[in-house]
């Protein structure tokens, strides 16, 4: 076989596994239901329910955030993020959590809510918060 | 304008296009005696049909203007920048169009009229220049004269903000971006119609192509329903809708404008985005050259000269990437400097596939392989920067980038744009296929070639890895799929990339001891094993001392990579002081990428958070889901230990509108000693419309960095910070615990939670601002020293008998949490009573903060400077190459 082919063979077969493992390695959009069941890691994409508590007090522990959510089925848990309160969370109006389930508390890895604009009609802004540095 | 001159003036261009295409196809048809008749006509009909598109764009554009402006006679608002900037869109955009057309009538020879295009589309491309540079003066007089009229000053700017910062919120918006890098392609347009000689043609026909769609994008204007490009000049009650714009003086009631995201209030941010742009922009100029080549055959010499453009391009991109990353570091609070977020990528990935375009193109010149690889990598690049602003400006992004930017309904004229270049580029191949000189033969195995084509193909699958996982959201557009992007993108991105990273570093090593064509195979064997081996020994330390062992085993490959390209370039780089100097440049660039890899490594791989926070309220449980603490805690003078460090947080400074925290450092040896202090002041902004928006501030050091940024710290509001002083004094006692009585004499010792109180002496003369003094009056004044946490404080409580009452001034310590009063006299004791009111922990000043070691950082830095210079010499050796040639 000549070289070059060899050498668009292997190529070829790098190139399928980037899209396997890019469709292997991309996540699921859950319920909590869902993340009960699971083993691993997926987003969750739901309400603030502003009627529970936010519970944040940097005099006990700074890196302690807890609240509830309703997911989009309507199922409520609580959940924990380790780190500040992002600001404005109460104003957010859809979050997504990338996280899992830790008994009956959701363990937020990942923050991610969408904020009515406060000064443009009809327009939302997105901010997100990490529980952790980003590492390699 | 009323509507039926609309459509007579639509008739009428619809008409003289036709006409114009007809006389075109009989004056080219044979050769006859009519044959110049009809070109002439020709030429005539496209002049007469240019003025009548041009009349009718802005005709079009005046008449959707007078119809959308309602009987109100707004007040004070000033239109003529808005004309004006309009006015130059319309011209920009109808003159790179024009220019367009003649220099593609010029490049297909087939009438005599050759000269006069090129000379009318010379004309074409000068005027979107001097348009181009008008509507930057009209959108720069509008945000510097603060007219709020204007929505783009309004969203983008303020009155507060300093001049180079003006010029930061100049592209701050879509609009503005697209400016700039309209601007930098108008200049490189004029720098190839003075350059490129007998290339002039077919190159500037895709430039000036490029040049239109550009323009296009900030047109604006509403054709049959549809809005085409989004004008910068928008008016503010044009863009929002609200009952006060109904209202002729709703200017008046305008004070201010949004103001520049503070986080882009960084100087970086007023270079960083020009040299990006620069980067886009002179990306299209080796696409024009491999354009220009399959299209006037000329297969074999466009490379020469696209060698040197594509080197000035990745040369200035990877300048502006890092610069952006730079920034991050600088200024963002995701601690650190590279985080793969979809607009990092974007500009990454065509700079990847740039690089690999270069090294083949040198190849095909050298030895005459690798032909498709050349002209594919260099057409791809540009097509992946047009991509990449689709990605960015499209929203299509949507929830998976916090930083694109927002949609401004251009997403299917952003697809045409990619689609246009796309299908010319597919198109010129396929049609020329048969002729393109692709070598038959085979490259030998041990040549340089060979592998620099290897390491091209790698980097072009690092690039093809980074586009399916950050267009995840694209796939789920187009297949309808509902995928979500991985859960931890970092880690994904990161074991990928330096996978690839392997291949390339080692290539880049192994490639400098083979030569072209064929190499004695036992030399390279045992040179490039000595290199291995002692790159290996090298690798081995750096791993152990860095304890990037800790991380997986790929990343040490990376560095083994990193260090053995490092090591065979500087052997290079050696033999050129012997004489081989044309090899500078190449030697010199991959050292400084080989040093980026090193430093970016270590840095991103064995950053250390030392804000670990250990005290943990919610019990092991808790801890054991590997949940990190990365915040600590710190009350206001209260010091605490962090790592080698003692750290207190001990005052604040503040200037509008950034709260600047001060956080002293000192670092203590094993007898507790100081070894070292200094003061940090990671900086605080609570912006009503982004929160609280912190920037870090970072300790440099030769061989690491200490950064610290400040995660919740309860402060005011920018807009609340002025004149706040002294008011709500009335409920001001429920801040403090309940107050606390002592009977003390001159130097008495009174202690509390946080360290103790003096009372040195008795002021008889006090008295207090703005209380005249009668002659019966009396003030007394205790003179106090509070010691608490290694730090004094004076105050001086006033007890004051005024026209027979009895009044007492407290006065407030708020450093120390202490509010004191001098509350009683009591003489038969010579005594007097101090009443003390302390504060409670959860109503002292505190701060959250998070503190990031980064080792070895300033080899990422040091690595780039190198690198730009290896890309500049390297300019200048192919320069010199295309002179003699």
């Amino acid at each position: 076989m000549k070289k070059s082919s060899i050498f668009g063979i292997i190529v070829i077969a790098i190139a399928i596994a980037v899209i396997i493992s890019t469709y292997g390695s991309s996540s699921t959009y859950g319920s909590f239901t869902e993340a009960k069941q699971s083993q691993s890691d997926l987003h969750v994409i739901g309400y603030l329910d502003k009627q529970k508590e936010l519970y944040y007090d940097a005099h006990k522990d700074a890196n302690y955030f807890s609240f509830y959510m309703k997911d989009k089925k309507g199922t409520e848990s609580k959940v924990v993020f380790t780190g500040t309160k992002p600001q404005d969370f109460e104003r957010s109006e859809q979050i997504v959590l990338v996280g899992r389930m830790v008994g009956n508390e959701f363990h937020a890895s990942h923050i991610q809510m969408k904020c009515p604009s406060k000064y443009t009609q009809d327009k939302v802004e997105v901010t997100e918060a990490d529980a952790k540095q980003g590492s390699i | 304008m009323s509507f039926p001159l609309g459509q007579l003036l639509f008739f009428l261009t619809v008409c003289s296009v036709v006409f114009t295409v007809i006389c075109y196809y009989l004056g080219n048809k044979k050769p006859d005696s009519n044959n110049i008749k009809w070109l002439k006509r020709f030429n005539i009909s496209f002049y007469i049909t240019t003025a009548i598109v041009l009349i009718f764009c802005y005709v079009l554009f005046y008449g959707i203007k007078a119809s959308a402006t309602p009987t109100v006679v707004y007040l004070g608002e000033n239109l003529t920048p808005k004309n004006l900037g309009q006015f130059f869109i319309i011209l920009a955009f109808a003159s790179a169009l024009f220019s367009t057309i003649s220099y593609f009538l010029a490049t297909i020879k087939t009438n005599q009229f050759e000269l006069k295009w090129l000379w009318m589309g010379r004309i074409g491309y000068f005027v979107n220049s001097i348009s181009v540079v008008g509507i930057g003066t009209c959108l720069f007089y509008i945000i510097y004269n603060h007219l709020f009229e204007y929505h783009y000053a309004w969203e983008h700017s303020s009155r507060t903000l300093p001049v180079y910062y003006i010029i930061s919120s100049f592209w701050e918006g879509q609009e503005g971006s697209f400016w700039l890098w309209g601007f930098w392609q108008a200049v490189l347009g004029n720098i190839l119609i003075w350059k490129a000689k007998s290339w002039e043609k077919p190159v500037l026909t895709v430039i000036a192509l490029a040049q239109t769609l550009l323009s296009s994008m900030l047109l604006g204007i509403d054709i049959f329903g549809q809005r085409i490009g989004s004008s910068p000049f928008i008016l503010l009650r044009e863009a929002l809708e609200a009952p006060i714009f109904s209202r002729p003086e709703y200017l008046s009631f305008i004070k201010d404008g949004n103001g520049l995201n503070p986080l882009l209030q960084n100087y970086w941010m007023v270079i960083h985005p020009p040299t990006l742009f620069l980067g886009f922009a002179s990306m299209v100029v080796p696409f024009a050259y491999a354009i220009a080549g399959l299209w006037t055959k000329r297969y074999k010499e466009w490379v020469q000269p696209a060698i040197s453009y594509s080197l000035f391009a990745v040369m200035v991109l990877g300048t502006g990437v890092i610069m952006g990353s730079l920034w991050a570091y600088e200024s963002l609070n995701f601690g650190g400097f590279w985080a793969w977020d979809p607009v990092e990528n974007a500009a990454l990935i065509p700079w990847l596939t740039l690089i690999g375009a270069v090294h083949v193109l040198i190849v095909y010149k050298n030895t005459g392989h690798s032909y498709f690889t050349a002209t594919f990598l260099t057409l791809i690049s540009f097509i992946l920067v047009l991509y990449a602003s689709f990605l960015t400006r499209s929203g299509i992004l949507g929830d998976t980038s916090v930083h694109a930017f927002t949609d401004l309904g251009m997403f299917w004229h952003l697809v045409i744009d990619v689609a246009i270049f796309f299908g010319i580029a597919l198109a010129l191949i396929i049609l020329r296929w048969k002729e393109l000189p692709i070598s038959k033969k085979e490259e030998e195995t041990y040549s340089r070639e060979f592998w620099m084509f290897v390491g091209a193909v790698f980097l072009a699958l690092s690039c093809l890895q980074l586009i399916v996982v950050t267009s995840i959201p694209v796939w789920n557009a187009m297949f309808k799929t509902h995928i979500a992007p991985p859960t931890n993108p970092v880690t994904l991105y990161n074991v990928f990339q330096a996978g690839f990273a392997v291949v390339v570093t080692l290539l880049a090593g192994i490639t400098q001891f083979l030569k072209y064509k064929k190499t004695d195979t036992t030399r390279f064997f045992i040179t490039s094993v000595i290199y291995l081996v002692f790159s290996a020994v090298i690798t081995g330390l750096i791993v152990y001392i860095t304890g990037l062992y800790h991380l997986r085993f790929v990343f040490v490959l990376v560095m083994f990579g990193a260090i053995y390209s490092l090591m065979a370039n500087a052997k290079v780089l050696a033999d050129v002081f012997k004489g081989k100097i044309k090899l500078a440049g190449s030697a010199v660039a991959h050292i400084g990428f080989g040093l980026i890899m090193v430093g970016a490594l270590i840095a991103a791989g064995t950053s250390k958070v030392i804000s670990q926070n250990d005290t943990l309220e919610y019990g092991a449980d808790f801890a054991k889901g590997n949940n990190p603490h990365e915040n600590i805690m710190l009350y206001k003078n209260e010091p605490q230990k962090m790592g080698d460090y003692m750290v207190t947080y001990f005052g604040d400074s503040v200037k509008a509108p950034n709260h600047y925290f001060k956080v002293d450092y000192k670092r203590l040896d094993a007898n507790g000693k100081v070894v070292e202090e200094f003061t940090l002041k990671p900086n605080s902004q609570a912006n009503r419309k982004m929160g609280l928006v912190s920037s870090p501030d970072t300790k440099h050091y030769l061989f690491h960095d200490l950064y610290t940024h400040v995660s919740m710290a309860p402060i005011k509001y920018d807009d609340e910070m002025q004149g706040d002083a002294g008011h709500g004094e009335e409920n001001d006692d429920a801040n403090y615990n309940p107050p606390v009585p002592h009977e003390v004499k001159v130097g008495d010792t009174i202690p509390f939670r946080e360290g103790y109180i003096i009372l040195q002496s008795l002021n008889k003369e006090a008295h207090v601002q703005n209380i005249p003094m009668g002659a019966n009056d009396v003030a007394v004044g205790a003179e106090l020293k509070i010691i608490s946490h290694g730090k004094t404080y004076d105050a001086e409580p006033v007890f004051m008998v005024k026209n027979g009452s009895v009044f007492d001034f407290a006065r407030k310590v708020d450093d120390a949490g202490l509010k004191l009063r001098l509350s009683k006299i009591i003489p038969d004791k010579s005594k007097v009573e101090i009443t003390v009111y302390d504060q409670p922990e959860s109503k002292k000043a505190y701060i959250v903060m998070r503190a990031i070691e980064f080792p070895y950082i300033n080899f990422l830095w040091t690595g780039t400077i190198i690198m730009v210079i290896g890309f500049l010499l390297s300019i200048f050796r192919r320069n010199k190459e295309l002179k003699s040639a």
